[in-house]
């Protein structure tokens, strides 16, 4: 039996990097920047002054309202425990985000190079390997200009307050202050939806997930809701997740609450991110494919795109099986595109502008129940199964979406550095991935740990997720990491093994943050939370 | 029949444990925990065996108010066995692979004295027999040894794959004919997996 689950959610009281993905408004560059907290008044004192600065999360539905920068917060449980919030209130939280990101390494695979040691010093204190950042600070702007500004602001705030020190410690071009990060644009001779792209070469962030009450455009619930078994194609076939998979308070898919710290008033409309500096090694990515593509019948691009499930330039492989036709598409997709950022787009254009959007978000897998399009193993297949789970068979659960819709996560941030040597892996460039979920535990690390590196539910062994899998050698694994690339008993086409895969991206750095409501922070910065 | 499962039997023993002034529990126990496990397991010997437990049931927990506060009789020897085929060749194949570390398990159970051959080990287990609910085989329906090769292969033939993918077809026929020569299809007893292992790079014996 299935619930229908409505739920009233303030957006005036969330904050806003938790709805909406800042890039999409054109919030292409950040700075992510952490602090410590050596007294308990002086961090109060702090939240207070960042407070009237923190970006809601009401609609941007029209572009006059869109700010210049958007500044956010959030705290891990260390800095919770150094504002002195209550420990009723503390032995509340669930153990994954008490224990942090660097104790749960085990599980998510923060292991070999990903290990601890190899992260940027941040994150790690010499002979102490006490979590010791309290507060991230997130600032999303139009420009690098907008991004000062608003640094400049923290910083006067900072120098007024002796207990809360900035943390230096990041590798990279910004002097180890802060974690600098933009979103890499098509130059003119290279368009492309959506104009984001990572250093892989693949266009990233084209689905957004979508639930009840986020207030983002009504359409984006077509391949970013849950499925329903109608038609992918149409709105019918998507429905929004429940909006207790991403905010504490709200009713969840088990029509249960998230857990959650009392007093309900401090953990309402709150949520957590796991904030991830990934490294792409982007050397070993060109030597792999170039050395695979080479052998591979379709050729290098077409391997590119088995492994992530869209061809580099964004189409989806289960709608565009062919090279030629994703790039045809692309193309028709960019020119209009063009147009519509010109504001030049005739109505029929503009009509078939939009039918083109929704092929890169509308489809499941129920077309390619064999994997030869988009294999099992590949990483939007894993990530985001959609229905893909019921392997063809219609009705196996309840629900279409009954073992993916608990594992659905809000994906944030940006890459961020850039690559001088396409040939190295060395140098700063990567992605900082920030992941919003009610349960880390249940939603970011079951996907980081089953379905990032194991195949079990896909039908592929031990197989991880070849772009983002830790391929490092485990016991009873070949050297480095394995894919299966299915064939087509329809075409007789031969399935193709991908062996030796090297670990691709490795982790640099990265905590759990309790990302509060604004009536949460203004809670924290009174010392008003009363757990009794 | 809640026991069986296409060719897999489920099966659930619950062997009072003796009690008196000095219990056997505490001595069962420790002779229980003490026992290999994986591919030393003493039940890696019994033929068929898919998976199976030992282990002791003191007495029910306290479910809290309304509930009764209740109690077991005794404590229990519980021995829960999923294998391939029918009760009594499996029970006999046991007696045949552990007698003596039957005996010494079941000289801790009430009447366990009883037991000196197998016709007596398959009447006390068949006295001490409990049906079994929800019983899922997570098996395929074949005797163990079958599965045990089927494994084996499939782990080879991928290795098999993977090595000699793109070669010609002569080339890809020749080193198939090897392949089956070193893994011997047909052959259950080996190479194959060994019963009871779980560990990839010792499996194969």
């Amino acid at each position: 039996m299935t619930f229908e689950v409505t739920t009233g959610v303030d957006l005036d009281d969330i904050q806003g990097n938790v709805v909406k993905a800042y890039g999409r408004y054109g919030l292409i560059v950040a700075r992510y920047v952490f602090f410590q907290i050596n007294g308990p008044v002086g961090g109060r004192k702090f939240v207070g002054n960042i407070l009237p600065l923190v970006t809601r999360g009401m609609p941007w539905s029209d572009s006059k309202i869109i700010p210049r920068v958007a500044t956010n917060i959030g705290f891990t449980y260390e800095g919770l425990r150094h504002l002195d919030i209550p420990e009723v209130t503390l032995h509340g939280f669930p153990e994954a985000f008490s224990m942090g990101m660097k104790a749960r390494r085990e599980i998510i695979g923060d292991t070999g190079p990903s290990l601890y040691d190899y992260w940027d010093p941040i994150w790690n204190t010499p002979n102490d390997n006490k979590q010791h950042v309290h507060i991230m600070v997130t600032i999303d702007g139009k420009e690098e200009k907008d991004l000062e500004d608003r640094y400049q602001e923290i910083q006067r705030i900072l120098a007024d307050n002796p207990e809360v020190k900035q943390l230096t410690g990041h590798r990279g071009p910004s002097g180890g202050m802060y974690q600098p990060a933009a979103a890499i644009l098509p130059t003119k001779d290279k368009l492309g939806f959506p104009g984001g792209k990572e250093h892989f070469g693949y266009s990233d962030g084209i689905t957004t997930t979508f639930f009840e009450g986020c207030g983002e455009e009504e359409n984006l619930v077509i391949g970013g809701g849950k499925p329903t078994g109608k038609d992918p194609r149409t709105a019918a076939g998507w429905a929004p997740l429940a909006a207790g998979e991403f905010l504490l308070g709200h009713p969840d898919e088990a029509c249960e609450y998230p857990e959650a710290p009392g007093p309900s008033l401090f953990s309402l409309n709150g949520t957590f991110i796991a904030y991830r500096k990934l490294h792409q090694n982007v050397g070993s990515f060109n030597a792999y494919l170039d050395a695979q593509g080479a052998k591979f019948p379709d050729g290098k691009e077409a391997l590119a795109a088995k492994f992530a499930g869209r061809w580099r330039n964004g189409a989806p492989l289960v709608s565009f099986p062919n090279e030629e036709g994703a790039n045809k598409f692309i193309a028709e997709f960019a020119a209009l595109q063009q147009k519509m950022w010109a504001d030049s787009a005739s109505s029929q254009e503009k009509e078939r502008f939009a039918e083109l959007s929704l092929q890169l978000l509308a489809f499941d897998y129920s077309n390619d129940t064999n994997g030869s399009r988009c294999p099992f193993g590949s990483h939007i297949r894993r990530t985001n199964p959609r229905s893909a789970l019921e392997f063809g068979k219609t009705k196996a659960f309840d629900v279409p979406g009954a073992l993916s819709n608990r594992r659905r996560i809000l994906r944030r941030g940006l890459p961020y550095g850039q690559v001088d040597d396409p040939t190295s892996d060395n140098g700063e460039h990567g992605v900082i991935m920030l992941i919003v979920n009610a349960d880390l535990s249940r939603q970011f690390e079951f996907v980081q740990q089953q379905w990032m590196n194991y195949g079990n539910d896909f039908g592929l062994a031990n197989d991880p997720d070849p772009l983002l899998g830790n391929h490092e050698n485990k016991e009873g694994r070949c050297d480095g990491g394995r894919m299966t690339i299915e064939g087509d008993a329809g075409t007789n086409k031969p399935p193709y093994f991908c062996d030796r895969i090297p670990t691709l991206v490795e982790t640099r750095g990265g905590d759990y943050f309790f990302v509060p409501s604004l009536t949460c922070l203004r809670m924290i910065a009174l010392g008003i939370i009363d757990p009794t | 029949m809640a026991n069986k499962s296409g060719n897999a039997y489920a099966l659930t023993v619950l062997c009072p444990i003796r009690g008196g002034v000095q219990s056997h529990t505490a001595p069962l126990q420790q002779q229980l925990q003490t026992l290999q496990v994986n591919e030393q397991s003493p039940m890696a010997k019994v033929p068929n065996t898919y998976l199976c437990r030992f282990w002791v049931l003191s007495d029910v927990p306290y479910q809290g108010k309304p509930g009764f506060l209740d109690h077991l009789k005794s404590d229990y020897l519980v021995f829960s066995s999923n294998f391939y085929g029918e009760l009594d060749p499996y029970l006999e194949g046991m007696w045949k692979a552990l007698e003596t570390g039957i005996r010494v398990i079941l000289s801790h159970c009430v009447d366990g004295d009883s037991v000196s051959d197998a016709e007596s080990f398959i009447e006390y287990i068949k006295r001490c027999k409990v049906a079994t609910t929800f019983f899922f085989n997570g098996s395929t329906d074949e005797p163990l040894a079958q599965q045990l090769k089927n494994l084996y292969l499939k782990q080879e033939f991928s290795k098999f794959a993977f090595e000699n993918q793109g070669k010609s077809a002569s080339d890809l026929q020749a080193a198939f004919r090897a392949f089956v020569l070193r893994t011997q299809p047909d052959n259950l007893d080996g190479p194959t997996w060994a019963a009871g292992a779980y560990h990839l790079d010792k499996v194969v014996k």
